[in-house]
């Protein structure tokens, strides 16, 4: 399974990675926004996109916009993983098609369930 | 009535004389071309007041917006950052704190581990050299059932504290996006006063010193305790219960 880890800060993207490979999935590619993942998911294989939200450049929820307009990743799952913690925030990603919402600070028992429930779903 | 001043005698005089003498001596074209020059002379001067009035309303509704965005930095949006900081400066003491707590419990388990391992590679050697005493072996075992069993738990415990630390990292992003807004907010306080310096000084531009509102789309950053407001979600657990509400 191949994931694309965006956001803006490196230390957030280590965190995740390393989180990531401790649940067993080794295949992490990092990206610093919106619009430098993108053309990476347009371009590439990945079967799980984990976005922040708040990045210069491309936000995180026009990111999950693109995706869910683009004919070839629409079904593409998506995990948040944000501070942004406004409730109106929250409705405008489920709206937009979000798969899953996690808010920082997190723990990695929350970030694995999110996942494994996305894969849950996905396979059902 | 006051006298007019020497001043409204000097502009009008003469042309109220030349027209007074074209009325007297009855020439028309001569008293409409005087009366037209009063007219005109009035026109400029109401003009030139017009074009400073204006001028100065200009001027006063620019100073007018950067005084207003001015209040509003340092009424609110000032002591906010400041709380801010305060929140960012707690954030990474407690993640600091956290970080030197996991790193102090790990040091003995790890010392522990290699202290044992340490004790029983001698008898060890011995024994694959085939020439270890029956006591000491009896020893050894013992020691190995000790150890294999601490060694086990020890770094069990070990790894999980630097997951621990790990996640303690997090702190970075979060006070990042704090501090970024704050420095956004400085930047913008900066700009407010060099308008104000150059206004005062009679300069008169198009103010820039807009607040850029922050958009749900463009994301408010970290929620800090005491500044934000707006209903936000509580927790994780929160978020869940909200999502469910909406059939996710």
């Amino acid at each position: 399974m191949k994931f694309l880890v965006v956001d803006d800060f490196s230390t957030m993207r280590r965190i995740i990675k390393n989180l990531l490979i401790d649940l067993g999935y080794q295949n992490v590619t990092e990206a610093d926004d919106g619009q430098t993942a993108l053309p990476m998911l347009q371009a590439g294989s990945f079967d799980f996109l984990i976005t922040d939200w708040n990045m210069p450049g491309m936000p995180g929820l026009d990111l999950l916009k693109a995706v869910r307009a683009d004919a070839k990743l629409a079904k593409m799952p998506v995990l948040m993983l944000t501070a942004e913690a406004k409730r109106e925030q929250i409705i405008e990603a489920a709206q937009a098609g979000v798969n899953g919402y996690v808010i920082k600070p997190f723990t990695a028992v929350t970030l694995k369930e999110k996942i494994d429930k996305i894969l849950e779903a996905r396979a059902a | 009535m006051t006298p007019p001043s020497s001043n409204l005698q000097e502009q009008f005089g003469p042309i109220i004389a030349a027209l007074a003498g074209a009325l007297a001596a009855g020439d028309e074209q001569l008293f409409y071309r005087e009366l037209d020059a009063l007219v005109e002379s009035r026109e400029r001067n109401l003009f030139g007041e017009l074009r400073k009035l204006t001028s100065d309303l200009q001027s006063a509704l620019v100073r007018f917006s950067i005084d207003s965005r001015l209040v509003d930095l340092a009424e609110k949006e000032v002591p906010d950052a400041r709380a801010r900081l305060d929140h960012v400066l707690k954030m990474t003491d407690e993640a600091a704190h956290r970080t030197m707590d996991l790193v102090e419990q790990s040091g003995p388990l790890a010392d522990r581990t290699a202290k044992q391992a340490a004790e029983i590679i001698e008898s060890w050697k011995r024994f694959r050299a085939r020439s270890i005493a029956v006591d000491e072996f009896r020893d050894m075992v013992v020691k190995m059932d000790s150890f294999l069993e601490s060694a086990g738990e020890d770094m069990g415990k070990v790894r999980s504290n630097l997951a621990e630390v790990l996640m303690t990292q997090g702190y970075q992003d979060l006070s990042g996006q704090i501090i970024r807004g704050v420095m956004k907010l400085v930047g913008e306080l900066e700009t407010a006063l060099v308008e104000l310096v150059r206004l005062s000084k009679g300069g008169v531009r198009k103010s820039d010193v807009e607040a850029e509102k922050p958009s749900t789309s463009r994301g408010f950053g970290p929620v800090v305790p005491g500044v934000d407001h707006g209903p936000a979600v509580s927790g994780q657990q929160d978020v869940d219960s909200l999502l469910a509400g909406l059939g996710m």
